[in-house]
């Protein structure tokens, strides 16, 4: 297939930033990374970029096309080049570019180690030479977080980092709630203490972009949440970020409806919030702050009210509450889960029907347990013996 | 990064120097699993954990070596568990343990299907708690020797250009394999031999090169990896009349027979002209979606990404791709080489456990295992010596060649060589090989040998040059090659994955039960063998 690419190039000596294009013919299964292989390899070998696994493992082909994050070697361009698209690849945002589509990973990875990213084992240790028991259920609270291939194309797309360069960020954040979810780990207070300081969980602005952009369905939105919750959890709310959620949940549970009027003292504390007069004056002018005492209750305030004790029942004050049941890699859509495997076997098309030699293809599929056959249990003869 | 971990705690002043960052590297793509002998699934030890090592290797594995290993494996993995590893767990808490290929019982303990993922993140966590420095992009490219031992490493930075050199008294290669050599490979761009020809050049010795394992179930067409665990959960291989063909080559182990054996199964019947399109089909259709989404989430999403299917409703196609170097710098049980200071462990490394074909599962405990052993050795060796001396004729060597690569104005592009190199060497020294294949194959690499010197890098820049190190990557991956092929001829039996169906199809226990071994020596290659140590397995033979 032709592909057509156009590609940010950058000199970090100069400074010159140029849109170079670039037409290539490349196979039709090709990625992203496979035309670019062919552009430095054939058009112009001093493109520099990241690669290593080509199957989204190591993490280092992180940068952006059209405008938004992606793993290079996730990236099939067949339907791009049917379309007669011609994407613009950029280096990623939020890091300092080196050259073309390289940038600095050094921001990166101290903020990764600045939220200790190591296992602090705890008071409870296991049997001498034995693992932690760990229920699955239980180790399932940091799939998602564990999945991190620390690729930056969250960091990339932080809305909230690009007003803030030192927010610790959704990739740091992410691996700092694999520890608190951890039952292994013995510091997860102290951990929850650090995340909610000054450009911590309480600074993410809830876009939803990391999410979004993750390549691996790591969810760093989800795990700052569950974060929040857990902190919430330990009595962990002196930051304004916690005090503004409380408030949301207290105004929505008692009015149905939420107060801001009372949102600013809420969250600032009183002192604070005095400096704010003059602008809640002018709200209250254009009739945008109600001062109404006591306040107006919504017609359906049980139903904020039943919401919320739905979400109580659930246990929800926690990261165990806040895993919603997906498995992040599960969760690419498989069609309708309830086909049988005679009818799997029946598609249009599909492969022949697995059989055994000596059987008819129409019966035995041989056993699931034939796994267990265990060429290393005959005699193992010693040397010297007969 | 074990390696490291263990010579710091040993108390020595350690750094780590990497062309990649360290949680980019290769072992990360590791997805079934790590073998040891914990018995949480089934009855199991040590011993057997052993004898099944050695009967995979075909016997060509050193079994002082195989005995160490399967034993200093259980405690290995319980550590890895206690610094934090993500592994998947059994309904009463403990580490679970799935089948794999030619094992006894089932051994594997895994993280899904991402289980060296899991690894490379634990090991990082665990060099970041130490703070351990990292020469992070640093392209390590010769040896530096000097009063006879091994005194550090000259690198090519990647991200600021310029040699740097440095100095240590003790240096550990852990620089993996170079599968790039071939077109169809499980393995990352990063895999090419670098530390195997640093050694090579410095005159070291290369152990077992002609062992190099086809993985039996890569992806059609990309060769990217899909699990041993796929079958190891129980999944099938069938031809393209939805035969388990695997009964005819393996009767008892079928699906999960070593690996040699399935890959040669399967480029039989692809041969024979019961596959479709160069491949056969990995059929995990009966194991059901809750299964296969639960175990085996990342296989799923590899062929969706790259062949477009889901394996809940269709078989993948699978062919038998370069995977896995046996061979590599000789060492002895604790890393150490032949050169004073110079030690390595993993895959660039040949101790020997693996012989002649690796299990599944026993790599990953092997860079762990012998990571840690090298770690140690090289730390206990640092602290009771004194000196490192880096004489400056070394890195004005070194830049003296390095200036004559950059600044060649014309010549060939280094991809035309990497191609004709990945084509040949599929082609000729793959699963099954031939007198005449392999011979051609010595003539093409020498021919590719003599334009080598002829490429012209086209980057002249400084900062992240990696045109220039790729130009380099091929020349590592050339040289390790002609080892590997060399070795190859002379091997006049079949065994492990030296397979040579059509003249000399059988082991020959009486004239190559041993290892061969190849080095530098006045521009070409010199071959000699050694001993394979005996311990207690006798020869047999060998039946899955």
């Amino acid at each position: 297939m032709q592909v057509a690419l156009k590609i940010w190039r950058y000199d970090s000596a100069t400074g010159d930033r140029a849109l170079k294009e670039y037409e290539i013919e490349a196979p039709d299964e090709a990625t992203l990374l496979d035309c670019l292989d062919i552009v430095k390899d054939r058009h112009d070998g001093s493109l520099a970029y990241r690669k290593s696994c080509r199957m989204m493992i190591c993490g280092s082909c992180g940068m952006r096309m059209d405008g938004a994050a992606v793993l290079a070697c996730k990236m099939r361009m067949y339907d791009i080049a049917q379309d007669g698209r011609v994407p613009v690849i950029s280096a990623m945002g939020n890091l300092p570019i080196v050259k073309d589509l390289v940038v600095d990973m050094d921001p990166f990875w101290s903020k990764f180690k600045a939220v200790g990213p190591w296992l602090q084992p705890g008071y409870e240790r296991p049997e001498d030479g034995r693992e932690y028991r760990i229920p699955q259920e239980r180790a399932n609270v940091i799939h998602k977080e564990s999945l991190c291939i620390n690729c930056g194309c969250c960091v990339s797309e932080c809305n909230a980092m690009e007003s803030d360069p030192e927010f610790l960020g959704p990739q740091a954040l992410a691996k700092g709630m694999r520890f608190v979810g951890d039952p292994r780990d013995g510091a997860i207070v102290e951990r929850l203490e650090s995340y909610s300081g000054e450009h911590g969980i309480w600074e993410c602005t809830r876009c939803f972009f990391c999410n979004e952009r993750c390549p691996k369905g790591v969810d760093p939105r989800d795990a700052i949440a569950k974060l929040g919750a857990e902190a919430m959890a330990h009595g962990i709310d002196r930051d304004m970020g916690a005090k503004h959620a409380k408030w949301f949940i207290r105004s929505t549970e008692t009015t149905g409806w939420l107060r801001e009027t009372e949102l600013v003292p809420k969250t600032q504390g009183i002192v604070s919030s005095l400096k704010q007069t003059k602008f809640a004056i002018n709200l209250a002018k254009h009739n945008k702050a109600g001062l109404a005492f006591p306040p107006h209750v919504a017609a359906h305030v049980e139903e904020a009210r039943n919401l919320r004790k739905i979400t109580q029942e659930q246990d929800r004050g926690g990261a165990l509450g806040h895993v919603q049941g997906e498995r992040a890699l599960a969760r690419l859509a498989h069609g309708d889960a309830g086909e049988s495997l005679e009818e799997i076997y029946a598609r249009p098309g599909a492969a022949p029907r697995p059989f055994l030699p000596g059987e008819g293809s129409a019966q035995g599929q041989g056993s699931l347990t034939q796994a267990d056959v265990t060429p290393g249990k005959e005699p193992t003869r010693k040397r010297g013996e007969a | 990064m074990r390696a490291a971990i263990e010579a710091f705690d040993a108390g020595a002043d350690v750094a780590m120097i990497s062309k990649l960052h360290p949680t980019r590297s290769h072992s990360g793509a590791a997805e079934g699993g790590i073998n040891a002998a914990l018995g949480n699934a089934a009855e199991d030890n040590p011993e057997i954990h052993a004898y099944d090592t050695v009967k995979g290797s075909d016997y060509l594995g050193d079994q002082d070596a195989i005995e160490i290993f399967a034993e200093e494996a259980p405690g290995d993995i319980i550590q890895l568990e206690n610094w934090g590893a993500v592994f998947s767990r059994r309904e009463d808490g403990k580490l679970a343990q799935r089948p794999f290929g030619a094992a006894g019982s089932p051994r594997t303990v895994y993280s899904a299907d991402i289980t060296g993922h899991v690894l490379i993140q634990v090991l990082w966590e665990q060099c970041c708690k130490r703070d351990i420095p990292v020469y992070e992009e640093f392209f390590a490219w010769q040896l530096v020797e000097n009063d006879g031992r091994c005194q550090g490493v000259v690198c090519w930075d990647l991200l600021h250009g310029g040699l740097k050199t440095v100095g240590g008294k003790t240096v550990v290669l852990a620089t993996g394999g170079a599968g790039r050599q071939y077109r169809v490979t499980t393995n990352a761009y990063a895999c090419t031999g670098d530390g195997m020809a640093m050694a090579l050049h410095a005159g070291l010795p290369l152990k077992d090169m002609e062992f190099m394992q086809f993985h039996p179930t890569t992806l059609y067409p990309t060769g990217i990896l899909l699990t041993e665990g796929i079958r190891g959960e129980g999944g099938y291989l069938i031809n393209k009349d939805g035969e388990r063909f695997m009964k005819r080559y393996a009767p008892n182990a079928l699906e999960l027979a070593s690996r040699d054996v399935v890959s040669r199964s399967e480029q039989t019947e692809i041969d024979e002209g019961r596959g479709i399109d160069g491949s056969v089909l990995l059929d995990m259709r009966h194991l059901g979606a809750e299964r296969i989404i639960e175990r085996l989430p990342g296989s799923r999403e590899l062929a969706m990404t790259y062949a477009g299917i889901d394996p809940i409703y269709e078989p993948v196609p699978v062919r038998p791709g370069a995977h896995y170097h046996m061979g590599g710098i000789e060492t002895d049980n604790d890393g150490a080489t032949e050169l004073t200071g110079l030690y390595a462990a993993g895959e660039c490394a040949c101790v020997s456990i693996h012989g002649a074909n690796r299990l599944g599962g026993n790599s990953l405990m092997e860079t762990i295992t012998f990571g840690r052993r090298a770690g140690r050795s090289a730390a206990e060796w640092a602290l009771a010596n004194t000196t490192v001396e880096v004489p400056e004729a070394v890195e004005r060597d070194a830049e003296s060649k390095l200036r004559d690569l950059l600044d060649r104005q014309d010549g060939e592009r280094p991809w035309k060589l990497r191609e004709e190199l990945g084509n040949s060497m599929l082609e000729n020294f793959a699963v099954f090989r031939t007198e005449d294949g392999m011979t051609k194959q010595v003539e093409i690499l020498e021919g590719l040998r003599e334009r080598y010197p002829n490429v012209y890098v086209e980057d002249k820049g400084d900062v992240f040059n990696s045109d220039l190190t790729q130009a380099i990557e091929l020349g590592n991956m050339l040289d390790t090659a002609l080892c590997m092929v060399t070795a190859g001829v002379v091997r006049k039996e079949s065994r492990g994955a030296h397979a040579r169906p059509h003249d000399y199809p059988t082991r020959d226990d009486e004239n190559f039960l041993h290892h061969s071994i190849t080095r530098w020596k006045d521009g070409g290659i010199e071959l000699t063998t050694s001993e394979v140590r005996f311990t207690h397995w006798e020869p047999q033979e060998r039946k899955y």
